[in-house]
């Protein structure tokens, strides 16, 4: 069997506008049976912590915060799924797997995989970052 | 496949996707496709513009096969036969 094709995300951003796109992208990967491994860097780190992720108040825009209440309240209109629903979807469709930079979990004090949400497979070293940006069909920096 | 002939079709599944904005129909498609069997036809609702050319597209790369695209009130249906 052919192999699947390759997508590296490089998830810099820990907005929830970015967090949103992020999440079209990768479930729209795994509707093309793409393998996807997600890095998350720095900032991303933050949102992906058990005690902030599905709380929309504790993440901002991108830019205009004074937007935000309008992003949410047309993204609820059009019954968009949210950032970590997507993620969901896209793990139970293909193999996507989400790793956290060591460096960036321990800038927001998570050292652990329990620190995180359940969606995180592991926490890893820049060096599996570079190993599969090297290997991917597409590579995207968010 | 004319209008006619496609609303003809008995299909074997369908899926109703008018409630979500790109890419849940797309992903809804992708899911409910796992469900039927080779030569089973599926017909896809969708209100969302890019659904339109987003699932004959997958559908066609996929090994699929496209039928066609039936236009309705303020939705249309997409018809896909599994390869």
């Amino acid at each position: 069997m052919e192999e699947n094709k390759k997508m590296c995300m490089a998830l810099h951003s820990g907005s929830l506008d970015r967090l949103t796109a992020a999440g079209v992208v990768i479930s729209g990967a795994a509707a093309d049976d793409m393998d996807v491994d997600v890095f998350v860097l720095l900032q991303a780190a933050r949102a992906f912590k058990k005690e902030i992720a599905d709380d929309y108040d504790k993440l901002p825009m991108t830019e205009n915060q004074e937007i935000k209440e309008e992003f949410v309240a047309s993204l609820k209109k059009l019954n968009v799924p949210t950032w970590i629903e997507f993620f969901e979807m896209a793990k139970e469709l293909t193999n996507v797997k989400i790793h956290v930079c060591s460096l960036a979990g321990k800038m927001w004090d998570g050292e652990k995989m329990e620190d995180f949400i359940d969606l995180v497979d592991d926490i890893c070293g820049i060096g599996e970052y570079i190993e599969s940006a090297q290997e991917a069909d597409v590579h995207l920096f968010i | 496949m004319t209008t006619e002939e496609l609303k003809a079709l008995t299909v074997q599944k369908s899926v109703d996707a008018r409630g979500t904005a790109c890419p849940g129909p797309l992903l809804a498609a992708k899911k409910a496709i796992a469900e039927i069997g080779s030569g089973d036809i599926m017909e896809i609702l969708s209100a969302d513009e890019g659904t339109k050319k987003d699932i004959p597209k997958w559908a066609n790369k996929k090994g699929h096969e496209y039928m066609g695209t039936v236009e309705e009130a303020g939705y249309f249906k997409i018809y896909m036969k599994k390869g």
